[in-house]
């Protein structure tokens, strides 16, 4: 009777499914990347050019391209999960059902058998999803960073060529305007006393949005030492939070107070996740 | 077969970058504006703006420039109040 | 206290006429016209506008931008802005009511246009384009139907997520097709 559960069992038919899917499913995605390989290499140059070419100061137009390219590697994510659930767990799960029992002698060999190619056809998806990850920095990292610097120093010298050469509405005297602003404002004649509004120009006005992205790239250094140190090194993030403030209010001074609110804000939102380990 | 696949790609990003760079985007084009420097006259008394009174009233004829109560902010305070 | 203060009007400008003014940017208002709505000059608006996100940054409690939440999703019913309505065409103006009132229609317009980003098009710019819907009312929408859309899927997870994917199956295939299909369409199993 015992006898029963050492009787072998054989399928080779399972054996050569399983090899044969196995198969199938490596050069799915060995081709899912191929095209994935070309579409992208294929598109940084064109990254790059439409980037160049792009006169909106958000760089729009290659931001919907960017997100398209990144909608395709995703279709591609799509398609092989898709398949994995379809054709690779299912085609497990099925066959699993049709074994001898896991715990006869007979069903474990297949039982292993199966569980190894399920490892193996994960291990590669594995690999595809690297893959993913690689191709989606690849493109991210197509064009250099935008130059803010070299806009904000074009907007100081702008403001300088200008300064001086508004004269009031009401009198014609003139007015020298005593600093750069960034949003409208009411600047009193010196002659004739009546208020003046005074309109920045739309790059003054962009400073305003750009400063902190402007002080953050002036600072990264700084923050790339905090994120390097390990453990991480509060003080190295707190030097990196102070500086970065401080080149912030130096672009736009007028909103030094407001910004030093919010910089004691992101310093107790700090200590306080730190607090935590 | 392997040109038909290539062709597959360059014809996707051609038509992508001609998207991206064609297509209106929303709230349009920003359009770069020169500084500029203009005076309020009062629509009542036809005076300018005067700095003594402050920015909410007309300083001749008190006609309401501005219907709101001015607090401390970035470069108006309290004081423009007229 | 400090939660008062953080509340107070800026130059006369209550956090619900800001949150108002800023869905009515995003339906196309200029400057100019949402300042002279509020009673103000630009400068003045400005500045409010430049201060009230500077509030919300400070406010860790996130009660601020709650708030702004609410009252942007009001903001058809805020008296200064109730007769101030940008240009429409008298299609879009039947969607802009419509996506208010119909829940359906509001998700299958969020899932579609979120995968016409995902097809490399402005999708806001598409929703304008093909429904007449500005920015601004499709926000005031999707604050109007939060609360409702959490208890949904609170209750059925499965079902939302299931109309969900009928939505982007259906977008996917609609910007595929305009676009001459997907990169990898011809590779199968």
């Amino acid at each position: 009777m015992f006898g029963l559960f050492d009787k072998k069992y054989h399928n080779p038919e399972l054996l050569e499914m399983i090899g044969h899917t196995q198969e199938r499913w490596f050069a799915f995605l060995d081709k899912l990347e191929n095209r994935m390989h070309e579409m992208c290499t294929a598109a940084v140059p064109e990254i790059k050019e439409v980037f160049n070419q792009d006169t909106d100061p958000y760089k729009r137009a290659h931001g919907h391209m960017l997100m398209g390219l990144h909608g395709q590697i995703n279709q591609m994510r799509q398609k092989a999960n898709k398949t994995k659930e379809e054709s690779i767990f299912y085609f497990i799960d099925r066959a699993t059902t049709q074994l001898p029992d896991f715990i006869s002698s007979a069903g474990r060999e297949y039982h292993d058998k199966l569980r190894i190619f399920r490892l193996d056809c994960i291990n590669r998806h594995n690999i595809f999803e690297e893959k993913i990850a690689w191709y989606t920095l690849m493109l991210n990292n197509a064009v250099e960073e935008q130059d803010l610097e070299t806009f904000y120093q074009e907007q100081l010298a702008a403001f300088e060529d200008i300064r001086n050469k508004f004269i009031c509405k009401q009198c014609g005297g003139n007015i020298a305007i005593a600093k750069i602003f960034f949003i409208a404002t009411y600047i009193t004649c010196p002659f004739c006393q009546t208020q003046n509004t005074f309109t920045p120009s739309t790059g003054a006005q962009m400073v305003l949005h750009q400063a902190r992205s402007l002080a953050e790239q002036r600072t990264a250094h700084l923050l790339k030492a905090y994120e390097a140190s390990k453990p991480k090194n509060s003080q190295l993030y707190q030097q990196y939070l102070r500086s970065m403030f401080d080149e912030w209010n130096k672009i736009v001074p007028d909103m030094a107070t407001e910004n030093e609110k919010f910089y004691q804000r992101m310093l107790h939102d700090h200590t306080n996740s730190i607090n935590h380990y | 077969m392997g040109e038909d696949k290539e062709k597959r790609t360059l014809t996707y990003l051609e038509r992508l970058k001609q998207k991206a760079i064609s297509q209106e985007n929303y709230g349009g084009e920003v359009k770069a504006e020169e500084a500029k420097m203009e005076v309020r006259d009062c629509p009542e008394c036809g005076a300018g703006r005067a700095f003594r009174q402050g920015l909410t009233a007309c300083a001749y004829c008190g006609f309401k420039f501005m219907n709101t109560r001015l607090t401390d902010g970035v470069h108006i305070k309290k004081e423009n109040n007229s | 206290m400090s939660e008062n203060s953080l509340l107070e009007p800026i130059h006369g400008i209550t956090l619900e006429d800001y949150s108002a003014a800023c869905a009515k940017i995003g339906s196309g208002l200029s400057e100019a016209d949402v300042a002279k709505a509020l009673g103000v000059e630009v400068p003045v608006w400005q500045e409010a506008n430049l201060l009230w996100p500077e509030r919300m940054k400070q406010d860790s409690t996130f009660h601020i931008v709650t708030l702004f939440g609410q009252y942007f999703g009001a903001a058809d019913k805020h008296p200064k802005f109730s007769n101030l309505k940008p240009a429409a065409s008298t299609e879009g103006s039947g969607n802009v009511e419509k996506i208010k009132a119909d829940k359906d229609f509001y998700q299958e317009l969020e899932v579609a246009r979120q995968v016409a980003y995902e097809y490399g098009l402005d999708g806001a710019q598409w929703i304008l384009d093909k429904y007449g819907i500005p920015l601004g009312d499709f926000q005031i929408a999707a604050s109007l139907w939060s609360d409702q859309i959490h208890q949904d899927i609170q209750a059925n997870y499965q079902g939302y997520n299931q109309r969900q994917d009928a939505y982007r199956a259906k977008y996917q295939q609609l910007f595929a097709d305009a676009q001459g299909g997907n990169v990898a369409d011809d590779i199968d199993f």
